[in-house]
C-alpha cells in the first residue's frame, strides 16, 4: 500500500486503459450496491420495523449533522485538504444556537444563518492558517478542533443548554416550539413524508446545492483543479489561495448549519456534541468515492456514503448487534469500500505475479526524456537524480 | 595524469556493431575532426582497465535512449562524459549505478563481466554514485548520513562514539573538518557533496560517478572538490565527470567520451583535444540543411510586442531557482525568439519571470506588453493581458492528470464559457472539442483521463487549453520535451502557423536544433546573463554552444 502512491499512476496508464476507464462507472456503482445490500437485508430481517418512514426519518434526521458535515468535508478533501474541526464547530454552532434561542430570545429564523456565519467565520480561519500561513490543513484544523471545543465548553460553563428548560421567567424561550422543528422528531416543517422533516430536508437541499457547486461552476471546477494538481490550476490562473480558503470557509458554514439540527434533535446543545463526528464525516467521504489524495470525489458519493453509515447503524441496531460491534463492522466498511474503488490495486497482485520479482512490467520504466519520468525509477529506488 | 587513455575508436570497434554508430558520427563531423589514430599508450597496452562498458543500450517503451555505448576508465583516471541535455549521459549512470534492472551490453570490472541490476549490487562492486540532488538526510547527523542503511551497531543499538570517530576518518580524507554529530541541514552544499564523497569513499567505492558536482560550488569550493578529487585518484579510484564546463574538465580530466542523442560519438584524450574539437562532437549533425524560419521583412518594421528590459530575479537555492541578472530582448507581433543556454542559465526563470509565477517582491527591471508596463502579480494577471506559459514540465505543472481532456482544456478560459460562475456546458463542449480538433488531440473523447494519453497528445491538450484563451504572447518552455518525431513536428508546425497570424513566442529549448527550426531570433543564457542574441538563420549550434558556455569566472589550474 505505502509504494502504490506513484504506482498506479504510471501503470494504470499503460497496462489497462480500459479498466481505468470503468473505473468510476464502477466507484459509483459499488456505493449503490452497498446501499440496496443493506436496505435489503433490513428488509429481509426485520420487515416493516426497519422499512417504516418513523424509523427510516428517525435514522436519517440523527444523522443528518454528521452527513451535513460530511458534504463540506467533500469540498474540502476535493481539493486535497482535511477538515477536524468540523465536530467542534458544530458544537460552536449549536451551543450557539441556543444560547441565541434562550439568552436572547432570537427568532429561528436569525439563529439560522447567525451560527453558518459564525462557523464560517472559523473556517475561514482554517482556511486562512493553511492557505496563507502555510500550515498543513491536517494540523491547522486539529489545532482548531481543540480551539473551537475549548471556545464551546467556556461560552456554555460546561453545562448543557437546554432548548425547552425554563429560563428565570419561569417560561420556555418564545422561539422553542420553532426550533423544534429543527430536529425533534415526529415535527415536521409541512406534511410530506421524510422531505417534511427539516434534518431530512436541510440535507438534501445542500446536498443538491453542492453538487451543483461542484460539477457546473467555475469555482466547483477550480476545486478540482486545486486538489488534483496546485501548481498547473496556479499556472493556468486559478486563485489557488482563494478556493483553498473557501472550501474551509464552506465547511465551517456548513457546520454552523449542522449545529441548530443537533441542538434541536437532542432537545438540548451539549459543548461535548459532535466529538467524532470529523471522522464519521471523512469516513462516508471516502466511503462516497473521494480520495484524501484530492481532485477525486462527488457530494452525490458522499450522500451514498452517508446513507451506508446510518442504514447500516439502523440495520445493526434493529438486529440486537452490540454498538462495539457496529464499530467494528464500520471500520471493515470503510476498509471494503476504498479497496472496491480501486481496482488497480487487483490488478497490480495480478501483473505482480506474471511480471518477476520487481514488478517492473506492472509500472513500466518511462523514457528518461521527460523530466518527471526521469526521476521516476530513481525514487522507486530510494535517490534522487540529476539530469 | 597517471595514465592516458586509449582512444576506444579504433580499439574497440573491430566486429563489433559499434563501429557502424561511430564511423557516421566521424564522417558527419567532417574532415577537420578525424580520428586519432589508435592511439594506444604504449604503457596502457596490456592493463586491464577498471571499468569497461560494452555496448550498453536501454530502451524505454517507445524511446531508445542509448545503444552502443562504451566506456572506459582506469585506475586512477577521471573520465569525463560529455553531451548536450538529452544526450544519454544520466541514463548512461543510471545504467552504471544499478538503477534500471535490464539494460543491453555488458559491464566488466577489472575484466570480470558483471551484472548490476540494483544500487545495492553496483554498490558491492565498489561503484558510487553522487548525483547532482544530494542523497543526504538533511536531519540526520553528518555521520548518521554516512552511515544510513550500514550503522556501526551492536544487536541493533548503534555504537555512538565508534561511528563518530569512524566518521571523523573519512570526512579527513575528503579534507572536511566539521564535526560528525553536526546536522546535514547545517552543512553548506560543498560541504555536503563531499560528505557524499566520503559516504563513497566507506563503501570502498573504485568507481566514483559524479554528476555535475560543480554546478552548485562557488570558484574555492571548486578547487577543494578537485583537491579531493586528485588525492582519490591518487589512491587508485576511477572518477566518471558529467560536468557542462569544459574549462574544469580541461583541468581534470584525463579523457572525455561524447555522447550524442543517446550514441557514443567518440572518446578523446583530454590533452588531445580542442573546445572546439569536443563542441563539434557534441553538436555532431551539420545544420546547413534543417529548415529555418522564413525571414518576414514586415514583422521587423512592427513596433515590439514585449519588451523584457533588464529582468532580474532574485536566486533560491533551496526552491533551486537559478538568480536572472539583467535579462534584455524584444519580441515582435508574429516573431519567435528562441532561449538557449543550458542547464541552470535561467531559461525557465526568464519565462516564469514574465508570466508572473514568482513574486513581484523577487523580480526587479521590467517588462513592457505593446508599449505598457506588464508585472503580472499572478499567473491570472498574465493570461487576462494574453500572456501565457507553456509549463516545462506538463505533468507536473500543466494538467491535472486524473482529470480529464474538457477538464484540462476549458481550465483557463473558463470564465468564457461561464455566465455569473455558471458553467455553460454546450459551449464548453464545442470549444473544447474544435480545438481538439483543430490541433489533432488523439483521444478517444474529450471526456478521457489525460494520464491515458501519449506524451504527444498529453502537450496538444496544454497548447489546447492556452490557445483558447486567445493568447498574444506564448511562452514555451521545452515544448517538446518527451514526445515523439511526429508530434514534434506537428508543434513546430503549428507554432509557425500561430507566428504567421501575429502570435508572438518565446521558446525556451535544450535542443539546439529545435531551437534554430523554430526561433527567428535566439537569445543565449549563461548564469542568468544574456551572453548572446543571434539570428537563427545565418547562426549555428557551435555558436550558440559557445555563447552559453561562456561562464564568467573560470577556473585557474
Amino acid at each position: 500500500m505505502s509504494t502504490a502512491a506513484p504506482g498506479p499512476a504510471e501503470g494504470g496508464a499503460v497496462t489497462a486503459p480500459r479498466a481505468s476507464r470503468s473505473v468510476p462507472l464502477i466507484g459509483s456503482l459499488q456505493g449503490y450496491i452497498g446501499l440496496v445490500l443493506i436496505v435489503v437485508i433490513g428488509i429481509w430481517t426485520q420487515g416493516d420495523t426497519f422499512a417504516n418512514l418513523t424509523n427510516l426519518t428517525q435514522a436519517v434526521g440523527y444523522f443528518a449533522p454528521r452527513a451535513i458535515l460530511a458534504v463540506g468535508m467533500t469540498l474540502v478533501i476535493i481539493a486535497a485538504g482535511i477538515d477536524l474541526s468540523v465536530g467542534s464547530l458544530m458544537a460552536v454552532g449549536s451551543t450557539a444556537s441556543a444560547l441565541m434561542l434562550t439568552e436572547l430570545n432570537w427568532p429561528v429564523i436569525a439563529i439560522v444563518p447567525a451560527s453558518m456565519l459564525l462557523g464560517a467565520v472559523f473556517g475561514f480561519v482554517n482556511g486562512a492558517g493553511t492557505a496563507l500561513l502555510k500550515i498543513q490543513s491536517f494540523v491547522m484544523t486539529l489545532a482548531m478542533m481543540s480551539i473551537a471545543r475549548g471556545v464551546v465548553r467556556e461560552a456554555s460553563d460546561n453545562q448543557s443548554v437546554g432548548i425547552l428548560t425554563l429560563t428565570s421567567s419561569n417560561t420556555v424561550a418564545p422561539g422553542s416550539a420553532q426550533f423544534q422543528q429543527l430536529g425533534t422528531p415526529g415535527k415536521t416543517l409541512f406534511d410530506v413524508p421524510l422531505i417534511g422533516y427539516f434534518p431530512v430536508l436541510a440535507l438534501v437541499i445542500v446536498v443538491i446545492i453542492f453538487q451543483v457547486v461542484l460539477s457546473r461552476t467555475t469555482f466547483g471546477r477550480h476545486i478540482y483543479a486545486v486538489g488534483g494538481n496546485p501548481t498547473a490550476a496556479r499556472l493556468s490562473g486559478v486563485n489557488v489561495t482563494g478556493v483553498t480558503i473557501a472550501v474551509f470557509t464552506l465547511s465551517g458554514l456548513l457546520a454552523g448549519l449542522a449545529g441548530p439540527i443537533s441542538a434541536a434533535y437532542n432537545a438540548s446543545a451539549d459543548p461535548l456534541a459532535g466529538m467524532g463526528y470529523e471522522l464519521d464525516a471523512i469516513a462516508a467521504v471516502v466511503i462516497g468515492g473521494a480520495s484524501l489524495a484530492g481532485g477525486r470525489g462527488n457530494v452525490i458519493g458522499t450522500l451514498i456514503g452517508c446513507l451506508i453509515l446510518t442504514l447500516l447503524d439502523n440495520v445493526l441496531g434493529l438486529n440486537q448487534f452490540s454498538p462495539n460491534w457496529q464499530l467494528i463492522i464500520k471500520g471493515v466498511i470503510v476498509v471494503l469500500a476504498v479497496v472496491i474503488q480501486r481496482p488497480d490495486l487487483f490488478a497490480r497482485f495480478a501483473g505482480r505475479r506474471f511480471s518477476g520479482p520487481k514488478g517492473g512490467a506492472a509500472a513500466p520504466t518511462p523514457p528518461p526524456t521527460s523530466s518527471s519520468a526521469a526521476t521516476d525509477p530513481l525514487h522507486k529506488s530510494g535517490e534522487a537524480s540529476g539530469s | 595524469m597517471k595514465s592516458i587513455t586509449a582512444v576506444l575508436v579504433e580499439g574497440q570497434v573491430t566486429g563489433t556493431p559499434d563501429s557502424r554508430t561511430s564511423r557516421t558520427a566521424e564522417q558527419s563531423l567532417g574532415s577537420d575532426v578525424a580520428t586519432e589514430p589508435g592511439t594506444t599508450n604504449g604503457d596502457t597496452l596490456g592493463e586491464v582497465p577498471l571499468l569497461e562498458m560494452r555496448g550498453i543500450g536501454k530502451s524505454f517503451p517507445g524511446v531508445v535512449a542509448l545503444r552502443e555505448v562504451s566506456l572506459t576508465a582506469r585506475a586512477g583516471e577521471v573520465v569525463a562524459l560529455l553531451g548536450e541535455n538529452g544526450a544519454g549521459k544520466s541514463t548512461l549512470i543510471n545504467v552504471l549505478s544499478g538503477v534500471f534492472p535490464d539494460y543491453d551490453g555488458s559491464i566488466l570490472l577489472d575484466g570480470r563481466p558483471v551484472t548490476l541490476h540494483s544500487p545495492t549490487e553496483a554498490q558491492r562492486h565498489g561503484i558510487s554514485t553522487i548525483h547532482q540532488e544530494l542523497n543526504l538526510v538533511p536531519d540526520l547527523s553528518v555521520a548518521d548520513n554516512l552511515f544510513l542503511g550500514r550503522e556501526r551497531a551492536t544487536r541493533g543499538l548503534v555504537r555512538r562514539r565508534d561511528s563518530i570517530a569512524e566518521a571523523g576518518r573519512l570526512l579527513a580524507r575528503v579534507g572536511l573538518t566539521i564535526s560528525p554529530r553536526r546536522l546535514v541541514r547545517q552543512c553548506r552544499v560543498a560541504e555536503q557533496q563531499l560528505i557524499e564523497v566520503a559516504k563513497a569513499l566507506s563503501m570502498d567505492a573504485r568507481v566514483l560517478i559524479m554528476d555535475e558536482p560543480t554546478s552548485a560550488l562557488a570558484d574555492g569550493e571548486v578547487r577543494r572538490l578537485f583537491e579531493v578529487i586528485r588525492g582519490l585518484t591518487a589512491q587508485g579510484v576511477a572518477i566518471i565527470y558529467i560536468s557542462h564546463r569544459l574549462e574544469e574538465l580541461e583541468e581534470l580530466a584525463d579523457a572525455v567520451n561524447v555522447l550524442r542523442d543517446g550514441r557514443w560519438i567518440g572518446a578523446r584524450t583530454m590533452a588531445g583535444t580542442s573546445r572546439d574539437e569536443l563542441i563539434r562532437m557534441m553538436v555532431g549533425r551539420s545544420v546547413e540543411d534543417l529548415p529555418r524560419r522564413e525571414a518576414d521583412a514586415a514583422v521587423a518594421e512592427l513596433a515590439p510586442r514585449l519588451q523584457v528590459r533588464d529582468l532580474t530575479l532574485r536566486g533560491d537555492a533551496a526552491a533551486g531557482r537559478v538568480a536572472l541578472q539583467g535579462i534584455s530582448f524584444d519580441v515582435r507581433p508574429g516573431q519567435v525568439v528562441g532561449l538557449a543556454g543550458l542547464m541552470g542559465a535561467g531559461r525557465t526563470e526568464t519565462l516564469e519571470s514574465i508570466f508572473g509565477a514568482h513574486p513581484q517582491s523577487a523580480i526587479g527591471g521590467s517588462v513592457l506588453l505593446d508599449g505598457e508596463p506588464f508585472a503580472p502579480r499572478s499567473p491570472r494577471h498574465a493570461i487576462d493581458r494574453g500572456v501565457v506559459l507553456v509549463a516545462e514540465d506538463r505533468k507536473a505543472q500543466s494538467l491535472v492528470l486524473d482529470a480529464s481532456v474538457k477538464f484540462n482544456t476549458s481550465l483557463p478560459s473558463l470564465k468564457s464559457f461561464a455566465a455569473g460562475g455558471w458553467v455553460r456546458g454546450g459551449a464548453e463542449r464545442t470549444a473544447v472539442r474544435r480545438e481538439v480538433a483543430r490541433l489533432g488531440v488523439k483521444t478517444s473523447s474529450i471526456a478521457a483521463k489525460v494520464r491515458t494519453l501519449s506524451g504527444g497528445n498529453q502537450q496538444k491538450v496544454v497548447l489546447a487549453k492556452w490557445l483558447l484563451t486567445s493568447p498574444q504572447v506564448i511562452l514555451l518552455d521545452e515544448p517538446t520535451r518527451g514526445i515523439d518525431v511526429g508530434a514534434k513536428s506537428e508543434i513546430y508546425d503549428l507554432v509557425s502557423a500561430l507566428a504567421e497570424q501575429g502570435v508572438s513566442f518565446v521558446v525556451a529549448s535544450s535542443e539546439l536544433p529545435e531551437l534554430l527550426r523554430m526561433s527567428d531570433r535566439i537569445v543565449v543564457l549563461c548564469e542568468g546573463r544574456v551572453t548572446g542574441e543571434l539570428e537563427a538563420r545565418s547562426t549555428d549550434q557551435e555558436t550558440i554552444l559557445e555563447a552559453a558556455m561562456a561562464r564568467s569566472q573560470v577556473v585557474a589550474p
